[in-house]
């Protein structure tokens, strides 16, 4: 049987973030996902990333115009924890071995509002 | 948003990174070389700034790395009328000492480089308050350790957070970014140093002592002695 879905007041309250990628080595959504969940582990503890909430919910790949892989990525956080994500994402230096640099272009209450920043 | 300590490198380099800081949102980026490569790296900087000037404001740090106090103080009295900012690579107890007690020196960047410690004082946070010596923390120190080792970084920060808040001595934060990898948005940079301890005010102050320092270099020539300045 389904769980019946929460109402409205009751749900966690999510805002998503857009991030830009460089990486040497090509990302699939899951390899990202797994980047930003070492990320938040190791920065901010297991006890902290389990209020964070989060979701990759698309991975954009950018035309190849350098020696590096560019990427837009919507990741999804829970309200009012944005500076924690965003600050663990930054101090991600390397992912097998090879460069990688995340940051944070833009923040937005809903997946629409991303658009501006891709 | 300033930040006084990108490391330099070639024209084409130099551009890219330029091009990049001004994409996420920096207004001034001080490029900073060894005194063995500032004077080669004088013969572009007008080429630079002038393919920049829509983009993004450029400087130069003139970045010291030596053990000798008495070394320093020569290079520093050399290159003083000719760079926007002076900083001296601490670490050592005596150049750290030295570096506060220089009323010439902008910056002591990372005094806790190959430290245990801090490598700052109740003293020394006292001597740097009275010179208007600058204490620079580097965001590429964090992002390139991990572990155990970033862990303590982290702790000497906050040892120098703690002397900030007691004795008021200039503290500035930059990137320290080699390559277009290590540059991050304004906000990012802001995110990491208010989860190490810093609050938002102090993240900005710190902006606002970069600003100051290049202020005050800009004013350098005409100044008579300190706080007396010729305005015509």
């Amino acid at each position: 049987m389904k769980l019946k879905v929460l109402p409205k007041s009751q749900r966690k309250h999510n805002h998503y973030l857009v991030l830009d990628i460089k990486s040497e080595k090509e990302l699939s959504k899951n390899d990202f996902t797994s980047i930003a969940w070492d990320a938040c582990v190791r920065f901010q503890g297991e006890n902290n990333t389990s209020n964070f909430n989060l979701w990759t919910i698309e991975l954009i790949e950018n035309e190849k115009i350098s020696f590096f892989n560019e990427y837009k990525v919507i990741l999804r956080c829970q309200r009012d924890f944005e500076d924690e994500v965003r600050s663990s994402l930054a101090l991600v230096n390397n992912y097998d071995r090879k460069p990688i640099s995340i940051t944070c272009v833009g923040i937005s209450g809903t997946i629409k509002g991303c658009s501006k920043f891709i | 948003m300033i930040d006084l300590n990108v490391k330099g490198s070639s024209y084409d380099n130099n551009f890219i990174l330029a091009m990049q800081a001004s994409g996420y949102g920096w207004k001034h980026i001080n490029f900073s070389y060894d005194y063995s490569e500032y004077d080669e790296a004088l013969s572009f900087k007008k080429d630079l700034t002038d393919n920049l000037k829509d983009f993004i404001d450029i400087g130069y740090t003139l970045n010291i790395k030596s053990n000798n106090p008495s070394e320093i103080r020569k290079i520093v009295r050399k290159y003083r009328n000719k760079s926007s900012c002076i900083s001296v690579l601490g670490g050592n107890l005596k150049v750290n000492r030295n570096c506060l007690e220089n009323i010439q020196v902008d910056v002591l960047s990372k005094p806790y480089f190959k430290r245990y410690d801090s490598g700052l004082n109740h003293v020394l946070a006292k001597q740097a308050k009275e010179n208007n010596v600058a204490i620079e923390l580097v965001f590429s120190d964090i992002l390139k350790s991990y572990l155990a080792y970033r862990s303590k970084i982290l702790a000497n920060f906050r040892d120098i957070y703690r002397l900030y808040r007691k004795y008021e001595f200039p503290l500035i934060l930059s990137s320290g970014a080699e390559s277009v990898f290590d540059i991050k948005t304004v906000n990012d940079f802001k995110a990491v140093f208010t989860q190490t301890g810093l609050s938002d005010l102090e993240v900005e102050s710190s902006f606002k002592t970069a600003a100051d320092i290049l202020k005050f270099n800009k004013d350098r020539k005409n100044m008579i002695l300190y706080g007396v300045r010729v305005v015509d």
